[in-house]
């Protein structure tokens, strides 16, 4: 038992550490600002804890309901760092819409805690708890700016819905353990030799569970409203965090319990991702606010993650992970631009308010047309080699109808990307932004800017780490 | 076992007929008394069955805690307007002659529960594997095999009541609170003065 707890040290530090800062916040009149800068350290030391723990072998702790393994401390490590840059990013935007409380670092910190959780569970409780204490405080998240009233709406919006789709995944999980008398993911795929029915029925309502938490087609509905209504700063954290906690939660339920049931989930991964992909790239041409068209974007390229999850191969695993370590730069790239669209304490946040940004800020206007333009997927940049990874692992299994379909939803997608950028460069000048911006969000700027740019130099940094998943 | 059929029926008859109340019944606060019923009835069924622990925790968290916090609410939003013409009664005191029958009802079944306890062992004795009760073999997975998740949740219900905290706490403008220490510490010459009052003019307080 004491040899276990070296594995999770990680997660007992992230939960002391939270605990410490509320006593902080509680006792220390005024203690934003230090609650706010010691989050930020607690991070980066989570990092070389991560690293630390052992992950050439697959360990299993906790009487097996715990795993770790390349892929969980991956997925943490990238969790962490998207985390301090979320953190970084949106420090100033706290501050000038005034919900820079102490609670709001100490709710992020919990919410990576429980996704941290997901990622390496082994077991169906496990996997349960970690998921609500993720969504538990990203309720509360959603709705923290409470005077604003799209803000308090789209916290409740998100509850209800995400409730609901916590009641389906709880209806699936108790069917497979009737039909496999186990919660074990190993046990599960070894008991249910004979009486597979039962085990597709409660499959199906997991993977609507975890097609709701990704916002993927039919179960997107929540995603635009939520993404408006929320604070910027948590529409990032929205649009990066929860969705790679969630896809690992699908390569760990796809690979490990219904591992043998491929045939059954190939075709449900396959039309969602169809879905997805179509409707997001649909959905977001009529777009006029920049948050509600990333929420489409993000729909779209969750298609494209969950194409490369639906091939069963490695290879596919593979370009399914870098495909979301390349979204979540772009993502971030992207925000950071939209927070510096500051005029007179007020941010702008509609795309109309982006017309003629090169004739002031042609720095930011030069960032965000790399930005669009890689997620557009318009090579050499990143997001062209996230898309060619997937496609190469779609058509390896000659599955030539998605890959076809995901090729024309990219170029449809590319309308919109595009249209932004003629409004910043040909349209008329509609005046100037602030340019003071606190060195936190001007840095994750630059850094990630420059990463989507210099990325197909050497491709495989990132290759590298990923080809060490080994699932299948 | 025709005794244990009998109870079953009993408990299984209250627990339908009030859930169909809860739902049909026009005023809130009786819809709530039947709520409890309803509750009270489902946990004597899992007793019944030998499954105390989950009777008990059903009796403790949704009798105990949900369903009163639901009656509160409702007293305290003045919702139970509408006037329920089946029991005839003076102007305010409406929710009594439920309240009457439906603890009544309840009383008889706490006595028929604990009378049918002895028919227990009869029915469970094929099921139960070994002599320890339910919540001893849950005590002893809990802090052991399920440590973490004990933790975890733990860590749930955190979150949840810094939540319940950000979303509703605002410190308001103006409030006048009680302060012990400036209360003790206040001496006579801060509070009274004498002052030489002439007549027919009087003293103004609080300047």
């Amino acid at each position: 038992m004491m040899s276990e707890i070296y594995y999770v040290i990680p997660e007992i530090f992230l939960s002391l550490s939270l605990m410490f800062l509320l006593l902080i916040g509680v006792f220390k009149k005024n203690g934003s600002t230090i609650v706010h800068n010691l989050s930020l350290l607690i991070l980066i030391i989570e990092i070389p804890l991560i690293l630390n723990v052992p992950s050439s072998s697959e360990y299993l702790i906790f009487n097996e309901s715990y795993k770790i393994d390349y892929l969980s401390n991956f997925i943490k490590i990238l969790i962490v760092i998207s985390t301090l840059f979320v953190l970084l990013t949106s420090s100033e935007y706290l501050k000038s819409i005034k919900i820079f409380n102490i609670e709001y670092p100490i709710l992020i910190l919990s919410s990576i805690l429980g996704m941290m959780v997901m990622v390496s569970s082994n077991d169906l409780i496990v996997f349960y708890i970690g998921l609500e204490l993720q969504s538990l405080a990203l309720y509360v998240l959603a709705s923290f700016n409470r005077d604003n009233i799209l803000s308090s709406e789209s916290g409740l919006k998100y509850f209800v819905l995400s409730a609901l789709s916590s009641g389906l995944l709880l209806y699936g999980c108790s069917l497979i353990y009737g039909f496999s008398s186990s919660t074990n993911f190993l046990q599960i795929s070894y008991n249910y030799n004979e009486s597979t029915q039962g085990i597709i029925f409660g499959m199906v309502f997991i993977l609507v569970g975890l097609a709701f938490k990704i916002s993927a087609v039919p179960f997107h509905m929540w995603a635009p409203d939520v993404y408006q209504g929320s604070p910027t700063s948590v529409t990032l954290f929205f649009a990066i965090l929860p969705k790679i906690a969630a896809l690992t939660a699908f390569i760990r339920f796809l690979y490990t319990p219904f591992v043998n049931l491929i045939d059954q989930w190939q075709t449900i991964i396959i039309f969602l991702s169809i879905a997805s992909m179509l409707f997001g790239a649909v959905a977001a041409i009529g777009q006029k606010n920049l948050k509600r068209l990333i929420a489409y974007s993000s729909i779209s390229h969750m298609g494209y993650a969950l194409a490369g999850l639906s091939t069963g191969t490695n290879q596919g695993i593979q370009s399914s992970v870098s495909y979301i370590s390349i979204y979540l730069i772009m993502n971030l790239a992207f925000f950071s631009s939209i927070f510096m669209l500051k005029k007179d304490q007020r941010y702008y946040e509609s795309i109309d308010d982006l017309s003629g940004l090169s004739k002031n800020h042609p720095i930011l206007s030069l960032s965000l047309l790399i930005v669009l333009f890689s997620l557009a997927g318009i090579p050499p940049l990143a997001g062209f080699f996230a898309k060619f990874y997937v496609f190469m692992a779609v058509i390896e299994q000659s599955m030539f109808f998605l890959a076809i379909i995901g090729l024309l939803s990219t170029v449809i997608a590319a309308f919109y990307y595009l249209r932004i950028i003629k409004i910043i460069y040909f349209d008329k000048d509609i005046g100037k932004y602030d340019t003071d911006h606190n060195i936190g969000l001007k840095i994750s700027l630059i850094f990630t800017t420059i990463l989507i740019l210099i990325y197909f130099v050497y491709p495989s940094s990132l290759i590298y780490f990923v080809s060490k998943i080994n699932l299948v | 076992m025709i005794a244990h059929a009998f109870f079953f029926y009993f408990f299984s008859f209250i627990a339908v007929v009030s859930a169909i109340m809860v739902t049909v019944s026009k005023n809130t606060v009786h819809s709530v008394f039947f709520l409890i019923l309803d509750f009270i009835s489902i946990s004597s069924l899992f007793i019944m069955i030998g499954a105390e622990f989950i009777g008990m925790i059903m009796l403790i968290v949704y009798v105990g805690a949900v369903a009163v916090l639901f009656l509160f609410v409702v007293m305290m939003l003045n919702v139970a307007k509408q006037k329920n013409t089946w029991f005839k009664s003076s102007t305010n005191s409406a929710h009594i002659p439920i309240g009457i029958l439906v603890s009544i009802i309840i009383f008889f079944e706490v006595i028929i529960v604990i009378g049918g306890w002895k028919y227990k062992p009869e029915l469970t004795k094929q099921i139960v594997i070994s002599d320890i009760t339910n919540t001893h073999s849950i005590g002893n997975v809990l802090y052991t095999d399920y440590i973490h998740l004990f933790q975890l949740s733990g860590m749930v219900l955190l979150v949840a009541m810094i939540g319940a905290i950000v979303l509703t706490f605002r410190k308001r403008e103006g409030l006048k609170r009680q302060s012990y220490f400036k209360q003790i510490s206040r001496e006579r010459n801060e509070g009274v003065s004498i002052l030489n009052v002439k007549s027919n003019q009087g003293v103004k307080i609080d300047d």
